[in-house]
């Protein structure tokens, strides 16, 4: 059955519009030369990575649920500050972090398919609204439960990298941001490779953007739905398990700033596009780290969320599917 | 006709509505509510859950105070019921659950209420029904200062603006080519501890090299941090909520900067000091205040109130007793205030009234907490509205098993 | 005409008890029930626009806090009559509702979803930035607070008049193209609906009726508005309510208000889910069983009871 998903049509490679690409080369170059010209501004500019991998990484997830059920999961964050208290508890309970993180994201695989199976499923199909509302929920039981498990108190968490500092000529790099932004790739990496080199994920490909051609040639859907959210469950808590040792506590607020950065950076790279949602994860987390020191003044950190959502409404408006999205037709 | 019809019941109802309003009577004044011959009964809301619920240590340790008053007697003959809810530190949960404080369980004193926003939404309608609003968890100045349009409130612990000023004048004698760089939150909180600390310099404030804001919900400090390592600063003053403190504190060191750091009281705790030191903050040798007994140090081991909180504490509320032993100064706070109650209770005589309970609580003279550390003593009159003004300097070692020690003179007058 | 005598009998009797009830209660309970009344105002105006026109919005603590902060704004500063805020509150809401809904024009399902979660993050975050003039974090507070007497009759007053005004707006012309946009746009625009102006409309009256609503909030917060209490749950709890009510009905508004109103105070005296979280796992496990297990709210069993009947 697989051998048939493979020969469906699948959209030829597109690649992103030409002003799009100019204008990330620009970018691109205009980091380069400001961070050698200035100590503070490389800093900067290698942090802003730092987070905006974490932020792309968790876009992602948003992207891998959007793609396959067009609906977003509002408790996507919620989620992953599930799974960083379960590695927590582990680590508590005497398992390396290593062995915690491993076991965490296999437990995070099943929670995802446990969370579609039984919430997502019976209302698949119904309104965008009532999908939506349905993770609405999910994201107030997941804070309620952690809080009755865990309390909200401030708890620490042993860091995966150390507190070591490398020096790239004057710039201070620290290992915990250069390991954050290696295993984000790594884990992006082997996801890509998942979808372009498995016959589960070109299953997967194959019903997301066919649905009903794929069930004909034999391919369950249904289930490839469930895997599909455990897949961006295992993003997600990735992504939680690396912004933890970024914010140096753990609790239960953990993932919500985190969620509202993806959320802009799924939108900004186009709900469609995984490595769209990637971009604009870096690109936001490096434009937010440099705002404050270069907006003369104007925009003080309270303003650092509103002006990223700013943002995220313009780039609505004059390119409604995002940076690397492209156009689909309005059925009758 | 039948559409006008329609329109005149609403119209009716609309009325009817109106005259509720105009009309609804409200509830004679008992003598003093929340009194009766065998129970005082007094409340207060705190964050037991949500953002800030570190502090449900606080209340607990009250508890476990007036537990211990009760056991031996009570005060006066009567024992203290004191009833503790839940505002997860947001006002508009704070105002109904104080109403219900009020008027369905009727307390005596709302006492010991945490949090500036929360005391600020319930403290107009505090005085307006005469309610005392007494000893609250907020270092805020307005308590104090708003003692004539606000008679029925009073504070417990220094506030914000005099530690700026400790940490202002510490700094003016002791290190007199300080070059400064202040973090602060964005708020009143922030704001005022940086004032004061300017009044504290007096003449030195213009070596404040450089001052960076950040707001509540930020999760990243390095921007500020750098700004203020580029601007050349050498002494590093924290005014912020304990999360942002700690990665102030690990920030500072992972770009490589090691100046003298005085860090505000609020996110002084040890908890906190661990966390940061844990992730790889360099945390020896930071400054901050006290004005609390602290039983985790040999050297205060023989004082009066150190074993008074671990025999209360072992004895009411043994689950607290982790938190005493990690050296959490909310359990030795929330002692500190419920004795404080307790003293002013006593005051107000055989028969204490609202009124006599604020007198008593505005009237103190050399009054010795012995949860405060040794030498403070509380002073309050018809003028002055802030209980606790003396502070001491402590300065942390060991790292991420170290403590508080103090060090230098008490800082007297604060205020 | 006729086939309204039930409904007319219901408003009469429902406006009866709602005028009677003060006389029955405690001062304390009294403020309880004008909370229902603020709660049924906002869950009111998200339903005209989720669930009559078939735009969701995550956002309406956003309107809310605009709402809210008229009020405490203009009593602070200009001693504004406080009834007077409600309608100010009202129009400026619709205004940023209208405004909001220009760009909705472009934006459907769950992009409209993210952009009104936007919004209710970043909203609350503008005092903090204007802090000199909103008070920042310590809040800004109106020059005189308000009885609970004076509460109940309000709220209530102002519920009965939004519920009409809604009724009035929802039966003509205009409920009737917020509807066939919910349905299909391209068949509404094909059948003559200016999609631009009934989708802003339903924005600014969606968004005017959460601002009303705001501004009765603060009055509840004895006229304290501060960022904390427009937090994103404030937006969550609106949603909440208005799904369980049942998008697009009426009646079950009253239901849906009640039900996030009262259940914290009723449930603060049980055990196990008598604390915040408990109470978090109760809102949450509520809303979900609802959307799966009644896709129409608890308003929807009223109908299907009845179809029960008749086949019985």
């Amino acid at each position: 059955m697989v051998e048939l998903a493979r020969k469906l049509p699948l959209p030829q490679r597109r690649f992103p519009a030409s002003p799009v690409l100019l204008l990330l080369a620009a970018a691109c170059i205009f980091l380069t030369v400001e961070s050698l010209r200035s100590t503070i501004f490389a800093q900067l500019t290698v942090a802003g990575v730092a987070t905006g991998v974490v932020y792309g990484s968790l876009a992602l997830a948003l992207v891998l649920i959007y793609r396959a059920t067009e609906v977003i999961n509002f408790a996507q964050g919620e989620m992953a500050m599930a799974m960083v208290y379960v590695a927590y508890q582990l680590t508590l309970w005497g398992l390396a972090y290593w062995e915690a993180f491993f076991l965490t994201l296999a437990i995070a695989f099943v929670f995802g398919v446990v969370t579609q199976r039984v919430f997502i499923r019976p209302v698949q199909g119904r309104s965008v609204i009532a999908v939506v509302i349905v993770t609405v929920g999910l994201f107030i039981l997941i804070d309620g439960l952690v809080e009755w498990k865990w309390s909200a108190n401030q708890r620490f968490m042993q860091a995966p990298f150390g507190n070591k500092i490398y020096h790239l000529g004057n710039v201070p790099i620290a290992r915990q941001d250069l390991g954050t932004i290696v295993i984000t790739l790594i884990s992006v990496s082997a996801l890509w490779a998942f979808f372009r080199f498995t016959k589960l994920g070109l299953g997967m490909r194959a019903g997301a953007l066919r649905p009903a051609a794929a069930r004909l040639v034999g391919v369950r859907t249904n289930a490839l739905l469930a895997v599909g959210w455990g897949l961006a469950a295992v993003l997600g808590a990735v992504a939680g398990l690396m912004t933890e040792p970024a914010e140096y506590v753990l609790q239960p607020t953990l993932m919500q700033p985190v969620l509202l950065y993806a959320f802009a950076a799924a939108v900004l790279g186009g709900l469609e596009s995984p490595g769209g949602a990637l971009v604009g994860g870096i690109a936001l987390g490096i434009f937010l780290n440099l705002l404050p020191s270069h907006s003369w003044g104007f925009v003080t950190s309270a303003l650092e969320l509103p002006v990223a959502f700013a943002a995220l409404l313009v780039v609505l408006l004059i390119k409604p599917t995002g940076l690397f999205g492209h156009r689909t037709v309005r059925k009758v | 006709m039948r559409r006008k019809g329609r329109f005149m019941a609403v119209l009716a109802g609309l009325a009817l509505f109106a005259s509720v309003a105009a009309t609804a009577a409200f509830g004679a004044h008992r003598a003093t509510p929340g009194v009766t011959s065998t129970t005082i009964t007094i409340g207060g809301t705190f964050p037991l859950t949500g953002v800030a619920s570190l502090y449900k240590t606080i209340p607990a340790a009250e508890g476990a105070y007036f537990a211990y008053v009760n056991a031996h007697g009570g005060v006066n003959g009567r024992t203290i019921n004191f009833k503790v809810l839940d505002d997860a530190y947001d006002p508009s949960k704070t105002v109904p659950l104080t109403q219900q404080l009020v008027e369905q369980d009727g307390i005596f004193a709302d006492f010991g209420s945490l949090g500036t926003a929360p005391n600020l939404s319930i403290w107009s309608y505090l005085n307006q029904h005469k309610v005392p609003q007494v000893l609250i968890a907020t270092g805020d100045s307005y308590w104090g200062f708003s003692a004539k349009k606000y008679p029925w409130t009073i504070g417990y612990q220094p506030d914000y603006p005099g530690e700026g000023k400790v940490y202002g004048k510490y700094i003016a004698a002791n290190m007199p080519n300080a070059k400064i760089g202040v973090l602060y939150q964005n708020d009143a909180f922030g704001k005022n501890y940086f004032a004061g600390l300017r009044v504290g310099l007096g003449a030195k404030k213009s070596q404040i090299v450089s001052s960076q804001s950040y707001d509540p919900t930020q999760t990243s400090l390095v921007q500020q941090i750098l700004a203020l390592k580029a601007a050349g600063a050498d002494t590093f003053a924290i005014f912020a909520l304990p999360s942002q403190a700690i990665t102030a504190l690990v920030t500072a060191t992972k770009v490589g900067w090691t100046p003298t750091t005085f860090l505000g009281n609020v996110s002084a705790d040890p908890v906190f000091m661990k966390i940061a030191a844990q992730n790889g903050a360099n945390v020896d040798g930071v400054i901050s205040t006290s004005y609390l007994v602290d039983p985790t140090l040999a050297s205060q081991a023989n004082l009066p109130g150190v074993a008074l909180a671990k025999s209360i504490i072992s004895t009411y509320a043994p689950p607290l007793l982790p938190s005493l032993n990690a050296a959490d100064a909310n359990v030795v706070y929330g002692l500190g205030a419920a004795w404080t109650f307790v003293y002013a209770l006593k005051k107000a005589g055989k028969n204490p009234t609202r009124a006599g309970l604020m007198k008593a609580l505005k009237s103190m003279k050399n009054v010795k907490d012995p949860f405060l550390y040794p030498g403070i003593t509380m002073n309050t009159s018809a003028k002055d509205n802030f209980p606790t003004e003396q502070e001491i300097l402590v300065k942390w070692a060991g790292g991420a098993t170290g403590d508080w020690a103090a060090f230098g003179k008490l800082y007297n007058n604060v205020r | 005409m006729r086939r309204n005598a039930p409904a007319l009998v219901a408003v009469a009797v429902a406006a009866l008890f709602f005028a009677l009830l003060p006389f029955g209660l405690s001062d304390y309970h009294r403020g309880l029930a004008a909370s229902v009344a603020v709660y049924l105002i906002a869950i009111l105006g998200l339903n005209v626009l989720t669930g009559y026109t078939g735009q969701i919005s995550i956002g309406h603590g956003a309107f809310m806090a605009i709402g809210g902060y008229t009020t405490a704004i203009m009593s602070h500063y200009h001693n504004t009559n406080l009834i007077l805020t409600l309608p100010l509150a009202f129009v400026i809401t619709f205004g940023c509702g209208v405004l909001v809904g220009l760009p909705a024009l472009r934006l459907s399902g769950v992009y409209l979803a993210l952009a009104t979660f936007a919004l209710a993050v970043s909203i609350p975050q503008l005092p903090l930035k204007f802090s000199k003039f909103t008070g920042g974090s310590a809040g800004i507070s109106a020059s005189k607070s308000v009885s609970n007497s004076w509460l109940y009759g309000v709220s209530w007053s102002t519920a009965a008049i939004a519920f009409l005004f809604t009724w009035l707006v929802l039966r003509g012309r205009t409920g009737r193209a917020f509807r066939a946009i919910r349905d299909s746009e391209v068949a509404a625009t094909s059948s003559g609906v200016t999609l631009a102006i009934y989708k802003t409309l339903a924005f600014g009256v969606s968004a005017a009726l959460a601002g009303v609503a705001g501004s009765l909030f603060v009055l509840a917060t004895n006229g304290f508005a501060q960022p904390n209490e427009f937090s994103v749950t404030l937006s969550l709890k609106i949603l909440v309510g208005a799904a369980v009510a049942g998008l697009g009905s009426l009646w079950g508004v009253l239901l849906g208000a009640a039900f996030i109103a009262l259940l914290p105070t009723l449930s603060a005296s049980a055990p196990l889910i008598g604390s915040a979280h408990g109470q978090d796992v109760v809102f949450g496990l509520f809303v979900i069983v609802v959307m799966i297990l009644l896709p129409t709210g608890v308003a929807g069993l009223i109908p299907r009871l009845r179809r029960l009947r008749v086949k019985a």
